[in-house]
């Protein structure tokens, strides 16, 4: 590797990774935060088969799953400032990244809601329990272990699907990435130091994922089974 | 204390329970005999409404209820009163066994917390699980588990408890310490409405038999004459078979 080569790379790696930190990962954080709430009561709706409601989060998630996410961004903000809604490119990212992870996770969150033995509803009734404090205490705790997994796989399909809001102007780590590259004209370095940081993103997220399941598995773990 | 009345329930053309009545006093143990698939845990599920019965009245305490018709508000009130056993124990899994107990105290009764922990602990002594209360149930054995599920619907001092075939889960030699639990019971005074097919159980310690088949009450009557002497042919064919078998 020539010096300037290295030279660029080490320049630029700072310039990669602060919108990494000032852009995606906030857009990340918040929008999967959002994303969580939309799926959780999306998929409570459709447990409880909440009429007309549960018919329209039917819909809402055969739209989303059924058009590409970056059509979704353009929609969004290239499309709505046509019908008199404008929104800055930031919140348009996270508008459109928490719609649409909200519609997957609320599938799995919904396929782990029905995984959990009927049993467990029926003995909270037994005890005198309500139908939404047996939700709230039984049925979704054990749901959300069961599905923490796949929730943490979105999540890192997150972090590297933000690289498409530089689509519409958000100033992420791709965008950085290409700017540099336009100056040094370096592309095959500058992306692959790009990957590397989205892999170091996506390493932190793995190495959470498997302190989390750790954590939870505390009960009914394979490894608390033999405790 | 209870009586059920004209009890019938159908699962699409199949008749599950026909015009099904008995009764239960204060301090009764009742089990509940016969061959599977007679009906036997669709009653008592239909008595906790578990499942909706398709006609019949039941009369809890003083006051009679149609169990087509009754209210979301009355079944809340009754569960409130009565404890129930399962076949697969549904221990809570993401509770401990000493959560598992408190939560119908602290959630449903609202009963402050350390008021709860208390009451808890002291049916978890009871039966035996006092020093397993911090175990999830998957860190127990199906005896401890079942156990801790009678701790938590004896904790709540309900009126009567159903058990659901409460040993047919467990492994034969995990019987004996759930039966030794439930005949604890019996002994201090507890109502009890017994599905099972233990029969030593039904015959030393309920005080009232009732056999079942087809989803018709056979016969019933004192444990130990309907024992020894069943009216019913079919009562003395089905305890045969049974003596047979071991």
């Amino acid at each position: 590797m020539t010096e300037r080569l290295w030279q660029i790379l080490v320049e630029s790696f700072p310039k990669i990774l602060l919108p990494g930190l000032k852009m995606t990962l906030p857009l990340t954080v918040i929008a999967f935060a959002i994303a969580m709430v939309i799926a959780i009561v999306v998929a409570l709706i459709q447990f409880a088969h909440v009429k007309i409601l549960s018919q329209f989060c039917r819909f809402y998630i055969w739209v989303i799953r059924g058009t590409p996410l970056l059509v979704q961004l353009f929609v969004v903000f290239y499309g709505l400032p046509k019908a008199g809604l404008i929104l800055d490119a930031f919140v348009a990212a996270i508008v459109v990244f928490s719609i649409n992870e909200g519609a997957y996770c609320a599938e799995t969150i919904r396929g782990a809601l029905e995984g959990v033995p009927s049993g467990q509803i029926e003995a909270g009734y037994c005890v005198g329990m309500s139908y939404t404090q047996i939700m709230w205490r039984i049925v979704l705790p054990q749901a959300l272990r069961t599905a923490f997994p796949s929730l943490a796989n979105g999540l890192i399909s997150m972090v590297k699907d933000t690289s498409l809001a530089m689509n519409i102007t958000v100033a992420e780590m791709f965008m950085a990435t290409q700017r540099i590259n336009a100056r040094y004209y370096e592309p095959l370095a500058l992306y692959i130091e790009l990957a590397l940081i989205y892999l170091l993103f996506s390493t932190v997220l793995t190495w959470l994922q498997r302190l989390g399941e750790k954590k939870l598995a505390s009960y009914g773990g394979k490894e608390a089974r033999h405790a | 204390m209870l009586k059920v009345e004209h009890l019938r329930k159908n699962f699409g053309n199949l008749e599950i329970l026909r015009d099904v009545s008995l009764e239960v006093h204060r301090g009764d143990v009742t089990a509940i005999i016969g061959p599977s698939g007679g009906g036997k845990t669709t009653l008592l599920r239909c008595i906790n409404f578990l499942e909706k019965a398709d006609g019949g009245t039941l009369t809890f305490g003083e006051e009679t209820f149609d169990l087509q018709t009754i209210h979301r508000k009355d079944i809340a009130r009754i569960r409130l009163r009565t404890g129930f056993v399962f076949q697969s124990f549904n221990l809570f899994a993401n509770k401990t066994a000493l959560q598992n107990v408190t939560e119908g105290l602290t959630v449903a009764r609202k009963m402050p917390k350390d008021q709860a922990v208390d009451t808890a602990m002291n049916a978890l002594d009871r039966v035996g699980m006092k020093d397993r209360a911090s175990h999830y149930p998957s860190q127990l054995s199906g005896g401890q588990q079942q156990r801790v599920a009678i701790a938590r619907a004896l904790a709540t001092s309900p009126e009567i408890i159903y058990f659901d075939e409460p040993t047919s889960a467990l492994d034969p030699e995990l019987i004996g310490e759930v039966l030794s639990v439930m005949r604890d019971l019996a002994v201090s005074g507890m109502t009890m409405l017994v599905v099972t097919h233990e029969m030593h159980f039904a015959r030393d310690v309920s005080n009232h038999t009732v056999f079942m088949e087809n989803g018709q009450i056979v016969e019933s009557g004192e444990s130990k004459a309907l024992f020894l002497q069943p009216q019913q042919e079919r009562t003395r064919e089905f305890l045969r078979t049974l003596s047979a078998e071991r």
